[in-house]
């Protein structure tokens, strides 16, 4: 039988600010035996430029990450719900039907997947044996959630981890207030809204959120520490990676 | 009780400076809403199927408006109702005063209507010297604040027992007890003599059934019904946007609107009225008008996108579950219509000068789009105008720091060429060293240092690639 | 119906008509010779239950919106009327001029029991002063507990809008599964209006207040032969 391959997305974000959560998705794809690989061309998706109207400024920038990744027909597996939605639903509208960019594109899309989708729905692997005795909160980001309708695969593996005791937000669907440029664009309402969501995180007694996206980590990690609050913001590949069983 | 016109400001002036009561009390009545809506949907298995069918149904009407409207305007007629077309606000708010002046008007009773809100219609009136009096509760509220509605449904949201008491106090000369019975109690009465002695009535529309003429009117107080039933001469100000085909389409809108918008399966009236009164002895106006109001809808109809905005059936449920109008209220919008059908309704409809910001207000995710009763996909027309704003459109000017503007050529640039991207994923992890503190960037420059001032970033690590190259590429 | 003056007045405005019009097909590159295109489908209607459970659910909806509904014998109807009176001090009262109402004896009774009748026909200001209104209705929607009255002379809109008190004596043979039915048997009516419920308001941060401009109380008696 062919070992599964997988290419790594870094995704922009996770390669500036998440370096031990990506070493984390290679460690864990490996113990589930899959054989990574990692395109090094790949920069950015282009959501950021897409979201903001700059919709010729993206073209280029998704060709750019179609051909880092074309060298290989193995499944593409991100860090991040937003990017692979960038990637999966609006790549092959960017390009003219019938063009060799757009049958790349629709190529493409086919084949990348969020990496708790990775793990739940192409690997079927549910208990990727973490342990983790904590109470633990999840908060579900908008793309993640609502584009790619990833409403239980997160919470599924997280079920799954040793000692891990999920207490559930009461408004885990409500975004976070990162919004990609949006907290930079209007930052006092971005601000209210992280602090709605800190306070419901608190409120929750959890002392660890996970999530799925590394913008929402940013920018849920940020306000907790802001708040001086002993609440540990997670990426959902840390907690599977973790090992921490007091037994 | 004149009638000033309201005052806006534009999205990003005003979300710096929001009432710190607002959030609290929008936040406290849309959750209300959310979970009225939520149990009532629950009721009802067809729901995602009535959904879509009211989403094709709009999209058909909007696509053959013009034969809608034709038909409308022909069966108004034969009903003996006369139609009015209004292209402008102007025109529109002409046609109502000539109206009125020719009918020796001086008292007006007005029934919720968001149309007349967009052409200011209070304000003309009452520099005619005709009185204008708002009958929703909420309407009739804000009113006397001399502000505009901060929410579709429920106008006066924003507004706690105690300052409506006072602002009753103040404005009415009535001892006003900050009880919600109580001061219903003292509009009812104050209302009702309006109701018996106005020369006229002004209403708008939920919807126009273009098959039979048939205006249609949603109301839970009673008071759109007072306003159609009680003066002998009517006038209702409408988009041309509110026409549907039928009254079998009809059963489709009535059965989405008010479990979308207030959580009830119909709300307490819904009337039905087909041109003045026939019989004698009966009630009802001896003269019924419709203005049929363009002020800029035929132009957006150019935007195969953009033009879904016309689906909307005004429910309000994308703003209560909207986090961004959640913390910053209605007024926000600059508009009669806020939370995120306003943000893709207000700079197309040519508000350029105070909706630039609103293409940008909302973070995308999307949870307007999921509540929708019509389907419209409020994101995607989002970024729809954002990339007409990027492509020099003029429905709006960008707002987004200039930095960020400057970014998105850089970012393109650099995305694209990768040994500079990777020169960058090196060099930014020492640059942005400087100001690490403690393992948090508390202070970063211009333009981070909007995001750095409500939360820290962490750290630049980017140790990936090094990672890779040295561990599994030995 | 039409007069000199709104003829004029409607001259007027005629030139705008065109470019309203015009500029819609415009936009939507259509012309006027564009046939229309078909209309989507609509889901098929609700399908009525038995006649019990519809006449249940219509009064479980009628109390879950705070109306008070029961079942009634006709020869129930003098109590009815007199503990009504009494609950509610009722003075004056109008009443539909209908063949049902008038066999089931409503004003009588009523002017029996010392309230002044007020004719349907009155002028505003003197129904405005009625406590009650009587009416029927034409048709009933047992999911939503709504009442739906066409108006007509002997029938006006006013008596289940202005007094405090609304009266609806129905019939079960009024039930309709959905208002679609309704819709098809009523839809060429001058007036028609679907009541669920007494009025009501949440615009006081969002505290239901009953009676805001129409009736405070609503009852519905189904009378059963």
């Amino acid at each position: 039988m062919n070992m599964p391959r997988a290419q790594l997305f870094l995704t922009c974000l996770g390669d500036q600010f998440y370096t031990s959560t990506l070493q984390n998705m290679t460690r864990v794809l490996e113990r589930l035996g899959v054989e990574p690989s990692f395109p090094p061309d790949q920069t950015c998706c282009g959501q950021p430029l897409f979201n903001n109207g700059f919709e010729e400024k993206t073209r280029p920038v998704a060709l750019n990450f179609m051909r880092a990744f074309a060298k290989s027909d193995a499944p593409i597996v991100a860090p991040s719900g937003s990017c692979v939605n960038m990637v999966k639903h609006y790549y092959p509208s960017l390009f003219e039907e019938g063009t060799p960019e757009y049958e790349l594109a629709v190529d493409i899309a086919s084949r990348i997947y969020e990496f708790t989708e990775y793990l739940v729905n192409v690997l079927q692997v549910t208990d990727v044996g973490a342990a983790y005795s904590h109470k633990v909160t999840y908060h579900a980001s908008c793309h993640y959630l609502r584009e790619l309708g990833l409403k239980t695969e997160a919470k599924t593996l997280m079920n799954a981890v040793k000692g891990l005791e999920l207490i559930e937000l009461d408004e885990e669907e409500t975004c976070c207030g990162f919004g990609g440029a949006f907290i930079v664009t209007y930052p006092e309402v971005s601000c209210s809204m992280m602090e709605n969501k800190v306070k419901d995180i608190i409120s929750s007694g959890a002392d660890t959120v996970v999530m799925c996206e590394p913008g929402c980590l940013m920018n849920v990690a940020g306000g907790l520490h802001k708040e001086g609050a002993k609440v540990r913001a997670m990426h959902i590949i840390d907690l599977l990676a973790s090992n921490e069983d007091p037994a | 009780m004149s009638a000033a016109a309201p005052k806006y400001v534009t999205f990003e002036e005003y979300c710096k400076r929001v009432p710190a009561s607002i959030p609290f009390a929008v936040q406290q009545a849309t959750n209300r809403f959310v979970a009225g809506r939520a149990a009532r949907v629950a009721e009802l298995s067809e729901w995602e199927r009535l959904r879509q069918t009211g989403s094709d149904i709009r999209q058909h009407t909007i696509e053959n408006m013009d034969v809608y409207l034709a038909r409308l305007e022909d069966k108004v007629r034969a009903a003996g109702g006369y139609v009015h077309w209004a292209e402008t606000a102007e025109d529109a708010n002409r046609i109502v005063l000539r109206i009125a002046t020719e009918h020796n008007v001086k008292i007006v009773v007005k029934s919720k209507s968001m149309a007349t809100e967009e052409i200011g219609l209070n304000h003309f009136l009452g520099t005619a010297a005709i009185e204008v009096i708002e009958t929703d509760l909420g309407e009739f509220i804000i009113q006397l604040a001399g502000t505009g509605p901060s929410h579709i449904i429920v106008p006066a949201v924003h507004l706690r027992k105690e300052e409506i008491a006072a602002l009753f106090s103040e404005k009415l000369g009535v001892h006003a007890p900050a009880d919600p019975t109580e001061l219903t109690r003292i509009a009812r009465e104050l209302l009702r003599t309006k109701f018996l002695n106005a020369d006229m009535g002004i209403s708008g529309a939920n919807f126009l059934v273009a098959e039979t003429g048939t205006l249609v009117m949603v109301t839970n107080e009673g008071n759109g019904r007072m306003c159609a039933t009680l003066p002998d001469l009517n006038v209702a100000v409408v988009g041309i946007d509110k026409v549907i085909p039928d009254w079998e389409s009809l059963t489709v809108f009535l059965k989405l609107l008010a479990r979308s918008a207030t959580g009830q399966k119909l709300s307490t009236y819904t009337q039905f009225i087909t041109g003045p009164r026939r019989a004698d002895g009966e009630f009802g106006p001896k003269e019924f008008h419709l203005v049929l109001l363009d002020n800029g809808r035929s132009n957006v109809l150019k935007d195969p996108i953009g033009r879904q905005v016309f689906k909307c059936i005004r429910c309000g449920a994308c703003a209560n579950v909207c986090p961004v109008y959640k913390n910053v209220g209605g007024f926000a919008y600059g508009s009669f219509i806020s939370g995120p059908i306003g943000a893709i309704f207000t700079p197309q409809m040519g508000g350029a000068h105070k909706a630039r910001g609103l293409p940008y207000a909302s973070t995308l995710c999307g949870a307007c789009a999921d509540v929708c009763p019509v389907k419209i996909p409020i994101p995607a027309i989002l970024r729809h105008l954002r990339r007409r704003v990027a492509q020099g459109d003029a429905i709006a000017s960008s707002t987004m720091p200039l930095a960020i503007r400057a970014a998105a050529s850089l970012g393109s640039f650099a995305l694209t060429r990768n040994r500079i991207y990777r020169m960058g994923t090196r060099f930014l992890p020492t640059l942005m060293s400087i100001f690490n503190r403690g393992g948090w960037i508390s202070a970063a420059p211009y333009p981070l240092n909007r995001w750095t001032k409500s939360r820290p970033l962490p750290p630049f690590t980017a140790g990936f690639r090094k990672w890779w190259m040295n561990t599994r590429l030995r | 119906m039409v007069d000199e003056h709104a003829l004029a007045l409607m001259n007027r405005f005629s030139s705008m008509t065109n470019s309203v019009l015009d500029n819609i097909r415009r936009s939507l590159g259509r012309t006027v010779e564009t046939p229309l295109g078909q209309r989507p489908g609509i889901l098929e209607p609700r399908v009525s239950d038995s006649l019990d459970s519809e006449i249940e659910g219509f009064f479980d909806e009628i109390r879950r919106l705070s109306g008070v509904g029961q079942r009634l014998h006709p020869s129930a109807i003098d109590f009815a009327l007199q503990t009504l009176v009494a609950e509610h001090s009722i003075r004056k009262a109008t009443v539909w001029e209908t063949p049902h109402l008038g066999r089931l004896g409503i004003s009588e009774i009523l002017g029996s029991l010392g309230v002044e009748l007020v004719s349907p026909n009155a002028g505003k200001h003197e129904m405005a002063l009625c406590d009650l209104g009587v009416t029927e209705a034409d048709f009933l929607l047992p999911e939503t507990g709504t009442l739906v009255l066409r108006s007509s002379a002997g029938k006006p809109r006013a008596v289940s809008l202005l007094p405090h008190i609304h009266l609806a004596i129905v019939r079960p043979e009024l039930l309709r599964a959905d208002m679609h039915q309704v819709f098809a048997e009523a839809k060429d009516s001058n007036y028609l209006v679907f009541i669920s419920g007494p009025s009501r308001t949440a615009d006081i941060e969002l505290t239901v207040t009953l009676g805001v401009h129409g009736p405070k109380n609503l009852y519905v008696w189904m009378m059963e032969e």
